[in-house]
């Protein structure tokens, strides 16, 4: 199981690399959600502000946003890679359809001759489908969500 | 000595265009900092980012690097952050809670409310050196609250806060009295940004209705229907629709009424197409206020504003229910503090509703903040072009209806309320504010 879960989070990871956002936004379970806290150990999406806080139908809106053509803000696009590692299966939670995976993420951005990078653990609950998962909810938790930030278009 | 002498500094204000050095020159941003933001009230945030005995927080404001601090006795201090030894910075951090201050160089203390609370090994200074000098934590020679609000001058010399805000009082009134307990609160932190470019493109952009069809068109759907930026599920309150039916120029937003008061103050009134709210969490919202305010609650439900402007660096947004501070850090960088207000009393899903819609719209991803910011920072950038030194204000000049106490009002995507703020800046900079 282990291999097949890293297969899927570097695959997830590819499709925003790709900008392959709608296939992306469909490894989201209907009642899925992408959450990155603004706080330190925010236990909470309603005690503290969030950076991204989308239940599929924001996705949504978000994702045919990054397909406007009149998008300013990605004039010219962000190139973004994201890296994975450090995968881990919580043995403690979930059971036979649900898993929690712990990760580490790095996504460097270059964009406007500038590069930047993010980093954070990133917590997955997932469901297993027929042959691959669903996302239930990604949880990335960015060392610096409490800083200063340039403005962010692209997923972690 | 500055370059520039009051000729000068008139000479880059035209009735309808500005001289693009009011952007980028260096120097005028140095003669900001003394003329404008140490002759005005400036916004340190609100009282209840720090709601317990010991709580503070940090920021530099205006390039001050500054305390806010709650006493024991549950007072608010605002300190600047600079110990009276040999000036380390007194806390690191952006916020937290603290019996009392210590400096990490040489362990001279200080209470909550920056009193001097001693030094170790006071016998190496002379009798009474210490006990009677002047130790405590320095802090800004005016400071004041406001319905929650905490202000604070760098200059003794100010207006009082009430005659500084004027008729700009009553907006904070209004946004506070939408609250059944007739207080907001600060309880979701906060977001902080940064844009290359200079404070005045924000501030003048939180008047312009010339721009979201254009910079925003990313934001409307095939439809042409802006995304709802919130909603509390299956409930009108809280939903905010900017955009009703065309991200093009329509009339609607031209019989928006906007306007300004003496100061340099400017507001835009609430967007005609923004409906007014209903649904069963609105109707608790509405038994509560009733309850609260008696005859009196409909009409402090009602909402006025779209957004309240007070020069010159701070704005309430009515629809997302937060504060926004503009700190200028250079000339050509600007940090943003974007403040989510709680209104006290009213259902918890108004509340996650606009703090959801803070999210969308407003963080460093928000789908609103970032267009914006761009335009910024391309302003910032194209106005470093040789060959034009002159950014335009012309859209409808003359057309302000003005009465005799500096107030005005005009409508939809004129210019009008950033030409207000140029006269203004220009009225501090020549020292006649
Ligand atoms: S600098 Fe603060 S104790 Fe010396
Ligand atoms: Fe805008």
């Amino acid at each position: 199981m282990q291999s097949a879960i890293e297969k899927f989070l570097y695959f997830e990871a590819r499709l925003l690399d790709e900008r392959r956002f709608e296939d992306w936004y469909n490894l989201f379970a209907e009642d899925g959600y992408y959450w990155v806290p603004g706080a330190p150990d925010q236990t909470d999406p309603y005690n503290s502000v969030s950076i991204f806080f989308d239940d599929k139908a924001l996705l949504k809106t978000r994702i045919m946003r990054l397909r406007h053509p009149k998008l300013h803000s990605q004039e010219p696009q962000s190139r973004t890679c994201h890296y994975v590692s450090n995968v881990e299966i919580d043995n403690n939670r979930g059971n036979g359809s649900e898993i929690f995976v712990h990760s580490v993420q790095l996504m460097t951005e270059f964009r406007l001759d500038k590069q930047t990078s993010f980093s954070g653990r990133c917590y997955h609950h997932l469901r297993t489908q027929k042959s691959s998962y669903e996302i239930i909810s990604k949880r990335v938790n960015l060392i610096n969500c409490d800083g200063i930030f340039e403005t962010l278009t692209i997923p972690f | 000595m500055s370059l520039y002498d009051n000729t000068t500094l008139e000479s880059l204000i035209k009735p309808d265009r500005v001289h693009k050095d009011y952007y980028i020159d260096p120097d005028i941003f140095e003669l900001e900092m003394d003329r404008i933001f140490s002759r005005s009230w400036l916004i340190v945030g609100h009282e209840s980012q720090i709601p317990k005995p010991g709580d503070f927080l940090t920021l530099t404001l205006a390039k001050q690097p500054v305390i806010m601090s709650r006493h024991r006795d549950n007072s608010v201090h605002v300190l600047f952050n600079r110990c009276t030894h040999r000036g380390a910075k007194i806390c690191n951090k952006p916020s937290g809670n603290s019996r009392r201050f210590e400096c990490p160089y040489h362990g001279w203390a200080f209470h909550t409310n920056g009193d001097h609370a001693g030094v170790p090994y006071p016998q190496r200074y002379s009798n009474g050196f210490i006990t009677d000098g002047d130790f405590d934590l320095p802090r800004p020679p005016r400071m004041e609250i406001y319905r929650g609000f905490v202000f604070i001058a760098l200059n003794e010399n100010v207006p009082e806060l009430s005659a500084f805000l004027g008729p700009m009082q009553r907006h904070i009134d209004n946004f506070v009295n939408l609250a059944p307990d007739g207080e907001v609160e600060a309880c979701a932190g906060m977001f902080r940004y940064r844009f290359a470019g200079n404070w005045k493109i924000q501030l003048e952009n939180l008047n312009d209705l010339y721009h979201p069809m254009f910079t925003h068109a990313s934001t409307t759907g095939e439809d042409g229907t802006q995304f709802r930026r919130q909603g509390a599920e299956g409930d009108e309150a809280g939903k905010v629709k900017l955009l009703k039916e065309n991200a093009s120029l329509n009339m609607e937003w031209e019989n928006q009424i906007i306007g300004g008061h003496a100061l340099g103050h400017t507001y835009m009134e609430r967007f005609p197409m923004d409906k007014e709210n209903s649904g069963p969490v609105f109707s608790r919202y509405r038994n509560s206020m009733k309850d609260a305010y008696g005859d009196a609650a409909e009409s402090n439900m009602k909402i006025h504003h779209h957004n309240s402007i007070f020069f010159p660096h701070w704005s309430i947004q009515y629809m997302t229910q937060h504060i926004r501070i503009m700190n200028p850090i250079s000339v050509d960088c600007t940090e943003n503090i974007i403040i989510p207000l709680k209104l006290k009393g009213a259902p918890e899903e108004m509340w996650y509703a606009a703090l959801k819609s803070n999210n969308n719209s407003h963080s460093p991803a928000g789908m609103v903040m970032a267009d914006d910011m761009d335009a910024w920072t391309r302003c910032q950038s194209g106005m470093q072009a040789q060959g034009n030194d002159w950014i335009v204000f012309a859209r409808s000049i003359g057309e302000e209806k003005i009465d005799n106490n500096g107030s005005f009002t005009d409508f939809g995507t004129s210019e009008a309320n950033a030409r207000h703020q140029h006269k203004a800046w220009l009225s501090y900079m020549c020292g006649n504010a």
